[in-house]
């Protein structure tokens, strides 16, 4: 029967196209593996370790140059890791914190009026592209913070190592926070506000204010989504390339806490931005080894992640809530 | 993401009220910080808004808006941005052509054929990793697969005969993979929110899958596939990372010589978010009066459609990227 | 739905089919590397479309050692070089022809005009020995110097390292690397504190400092009174070769519109 053939073929055809997408992406996977393989076979478990500068030791790749008593491949990531490590766990720690009571306040506290102007916000907040972010903190925020707050004194104290700008720690994880505050706002929210309204109803005929029943109720059933926004909102800082190599310093160096607050005004610069500063250099093998290597780690960081996001979604399904 | 239950129901208006002066001190300053929190975000917003809207339109003439870059050292005096505009075009129309068919394609196959199971949950997870990957990571994959003999047609090639591997085709075809997770998220919902007795009936009047899929369903979920495509379309444009890596830093729109629209295509040139970057600090241009006035272009078109999502999904979009 | 479909793919692929002999004419050749070539070869690439209706050759950059390695895998046509050639460290079968000569120039911010510096006080400020501008006799505002550098795959950096710093000496490591000359002259356009050094038409807007009781001006330079000068190379796999041996034949041709072009901020040779 002919119809029941052409259902066949498009049954064929867009399973082919949906496997086609599916191959892509594992040809991806594979080829960024396979080419980061030499870096890390060379360098063994410390190229995640710390020895030296890594602007320096890619550079020394560029040059076709090895560094003295090193292999070409020689190569120590930790600084980089580190800065990574360092701008997106504060920004999501402290995005976190913001998010909660800003979801609380939209779906609580806040009266209709504000309410109806935080939705728009929300969206607009999280629909402004990356590099306007990147212009803003470059053109607006970093010359203030060089002006006011990088004195002669703190400046000194660090000189024979690193120099002090605008561009650092601090800017870095002001903005990525500001860029990953709406995703976990609105997905609060949403779960905040879809939490049932015979338990908060329930909750306030106990006698429990507002605020006790967000925290006791609300919050705890939420928690998976929480976590879901969070990891999102992970995902998102991990992969931010453009802004962060505009804002936060350009060197590779490992920010030390133990400077006090002058940590924050060091430069840094996580792996997705250095990335980018070192793609002219493809053309010579090592080097794109090791950036291979970086955007190796990347996807396996943002798979764990979204694992950890998938793991954490399944207790909240137990209620007929779905995130 | 996931499919959501439908919107809970607004909230009554005679909520539960209790005056907070009864309240512990605790609860009162958490209702404070869940104030300030709500004011903070609208007062970022209203920031970033207010500083672009002003430094860019004191800095937009209608003029550079229809004259293309000059390379010259004193950017601030001459040239405008018609070329990184007509590539902003071109690279989202390139990306949306492929992602749009191909998007709805996966997510049609994904909703009404799904067989066998176990590829279908690959191909899901196969989306949601496209969806997690830091762009830099798919930028640098592109440049690796379009520097294949191969595929030397879709852009420029050397004397030595190495492939450029650069040009507009190569960063559009890129940029789709970015727009594919949102399309295949919005139609995989909408088509999930069609009720299974429209698909009954058509079975029941004779008609096939294929037609079922063609005449009945796709077109009821018109309008989510195209907030989809409107959402895919604003993550393209705002993507700056695909555009330094694969689209060869060229100010102006440069044909590969040849047939006149293919030499464009396989040219390379430049969109408002490379060449926003190129003014920064960060770049060469050395004109942040130019920079700021492409920026505030850009945060136009994306703020409109954004809009535009809005109007289409009735006010349901959300800032997670779902709609 | 079947006729039309048909009829689409095959157009599709006729027009590629054509399309694909088409493109294969006229190529436009692809150049990188040097960001201090980059300026005086897009205005050599548009001047040698208007002279000889050849494609406009296409510039990048990227630094002198990514156009050497380039050119090398065969990326590009030609390497832009601001560096001699390192026997021994660049691959090997390329071949530099020299195609003008360039001044090196120390610059601060015009906030800071220091007038002139003697060797002994750029080797000490550039090493990191003097950390405050209170030290440097002819300075005009005070506090710690912030040291601009640039990568180590630069030319200008070589150069810079040669002239002016010689074998030993290295540039202090906590200085902050800049990609291009571009990057150098925007910084030290807006920090006061600031020293580097750039290729001379990148000097506008910023101090250029004396060397050696010489003003660094492009008339010195051209004369030979101003010692920080190095060459210029367009870079080959091999000699040069078809549309690369014309271009590279045009530009060392000595003819009017080099010369002029040339002559505008670098120091002509033919």
């Amino acid at each position: 029967m002919s119809g029941g053939s052409r259902d066949r073929r498009a049954e064929l055809t867009l399973g082919a196209l949906a496997v086609g997408v599916l191959a892509l992406i594992a040809l991806m996977i594979v080829v960024v593996f396979t080419k980061a393989w030499p870096s890390f076979s060379h360098n063994g478990l410390s190229w995640f370790g710390s020895g030296g500068d890594a602007d320096v030791q890619l550079k020394a790749m560029v040059q076709n140059t090895p560094l003295p008593g090193h292999s070409i491949y020689y190569f120590r990531a930790w600084p980089l890791l580190w800065g990574t490590l360092v701008t997106t766990g504060l920004a999501v720690l402290i995005g976190l914190v913001f998010s909660t009571f800003a979801a609380v306040f939209i779906v609580e506290f806040a009266p209709d009026a504000v309410r109806r102007v935080l939705d728009p916000v929300v969206r607009l907040l999280a629909a402004v592209p990356s590099v306007v972010y990147g212009l803003i903190g470059i053109l607006a925020i970093a010359p203030w913070v060089e002006r006011n707050l990088i004195s002669q004194q703190r400046k000194h104290s660090v000189q024979e190592i690193v120099q002090l700008t605008g561009a650092n720690l601090g800017l870095a994880i002001l903005i990525l926070t500001v860029m990953i505050t709406p995703i976990m706002v609105s997905i609060t929210s949403r779960s905040l506000a879809a939490v049932p309204q015979t338990w908060t109803e329930g909750s306030a005929a106990l006698g429990v204010n507002r605020w006790r029943t967000m925290r006791r109720v609300s919050l705890r059933t939420a928690r998976p989504a929480i976590i879901a926004g969070a990891v999102l909102a992970t995902a998102r800082a991990l992969g931010e390339a453009i802004m962060l190599s505009m804002v936060s310093g350009s060197r590779g160096f490992a920010a030390n806490p133990l400077d006090g607050t002058t940590f924050l005004f060091e430069p840094v610069r996580p792996l997705a931005a250095t990335i980018i500063s070192y793609v002219d250099g493809l053309s010579v093998v090592p080097l794109a080894q090791t950036l291979y290597a970086m955007a190796a780690v990347l996807l396996v960081s943002s798979a764990l992640l979204s694992l950890a996001g998938w793991g954490a979604k399944q207790p909240l399904k137990k209620y007929g809530i779905r995130a | 993401m996931n499919a959501v239950a439908a919107d809970p129901p607004a909230k009554p208006r005679n909520k539960p009220r209790d005056s907070i002066r009864s309240w512990p001190l605790t609860d009162r300053i958490a209702y404070g910080l869940c104030w300030a929190a709500g004011i903070a975000l609208c007062a970022i917003a209203a920031w970033i808004v207010l500083y672009m809207a002003i430094k860019g339109v004191s800095y937009l003439k209608p003029s550079l808006l229809v004259r293309s870059p000059v390379g010259s050292p004193n950017q601030s005096a001459s040239g405008g941005f018609l070329d990184p505009i007509e590539g902003t075009f071109l690279v989202t129309a390139i990306g949306i052509a492929v992602a749009a068919p191909l998007g709805v394609a996966v997510a049609v196959w994904l909703s009404e054929y799904a067989r066998p199971a176990g590829l279908a949950r690959a191909v899901e997870s196969g989306v949601e990793t496209i969806a997690g990957t830091p762009s830099v990571v798919l930028a640098i994959f592109g440049l690796l697969v379009f520097s294949k003999s191969f595929l030397a047609f879709l852009s420029q090639t050397s004397a030595g005969g190495a492939v450029f591997g650069r040009s507009f085709l190569t960063a559009g075809l890129t940029m789709s993979l970015l727009a594919v997770p949102l399309i295949v998220g919005a139609t995989r919902e909408a088509l999930a929110q069609v009720p299974a007795h429209v698909r009954e009936a058509s079975y029941a009047l004779g008609k096939t899958k294929a037609t079922t899929i063609r005449r009945v369903l796709l077109p009821s979920v018109r309008p989510s596939i195209a907030s989809g495509i409107t959402l895919g379309m604003g993550r393209i444009i705002g993507d700056t990372a695909i555009i330094v890596i694969l689209l060869g830093a060229s100010l102006r729109l440069e044909g590969a010589g040849g047939a006149p629209v293919l030499s464009i295509l396989r040219g390379t040139g430049s969109t408002l978010t490379s060449y926003v970057k190129e003014n920064s600090p960060a770049g060469e241009g050395n004109a942040p009066q130019k920079a700021y006035a492409a920026a505030f272009v850009l945060l136009v078109i994306v703020i409109g459609l954004n809009a535009i999502v809005v109007r289409l999904s009735g006010g349901q979009a959300r800032a997670d990227g779902t709609v | 739905m079947r006729r039309p479909s048909r009829t689409a793919t095959i157009s599709l692929i006729a027009a590629l089919a054509l399309a694909a002999p088409a493109t294969a004419g006229a190529r436009a050749l692809l150049l990188s590397g040097s960001t201090s070539i980059f300026p005086l070869m897009t205005q050599l690439a548009s001047a040698y479309h208007k002279a000889t209706r050849q494609p406009t050759p296409k510039v990048g950059q990227g630094t002198s050692d990514a156009g050497i390695n380039e050119v090398a895998a065969g990326k590009v046509d030609i390497g832009d070089v601001s560096r001699d050639p390192i026997v021994g460290v660049d691959p090997h079968g390329l071949v530099f022809t020299k195609i003008a000569r360039d001044g090196v120039c120390v610059i601060t911010s015009p906030g800071n005009p220091v007038t002139n510096l003697s060797q002994q006080e750029v080797q000490s400020i550039f090493t990191g020995n003097v950390r405050d501008w209170g030290e440097v006799p002819g300075a005009k505002i005070s506090g710690s110097i912030d040291l601009v550098d640039r990568v180590a795959s630069s030319g200008t950096q070589d150069a810079f390292q040669n002239i002016f710093l010689g074998e030993t000496l290295k540039i202090s490591p906590s200085a902050e690397a800049e990609e291009s000359n571009g990057l150098v002259q925007n910084k030290i356009r807006s920090d006061t504190n600031a020293i580097g050094f750039v290729s001379f038409a990148f000097t506008t807007g910023t101090n250029a400092v004396g060397y050696q009781g010489i003003p660094c001006t492009l008339n010195n330079a051209k004369s030979g009174q101003y010692q920080g000068v190095r060459n210029f190379w367009m870079v080959t796999k091999g000699a040069p070769k078809g549309p690369a041996a014309k271009l590279i034949a045009w530009i060392t041709s000595g003819n009017k519109a080099t010369k002029k072009i040339i002559g505008s901020d670098w120091i002509p040779i033919h």
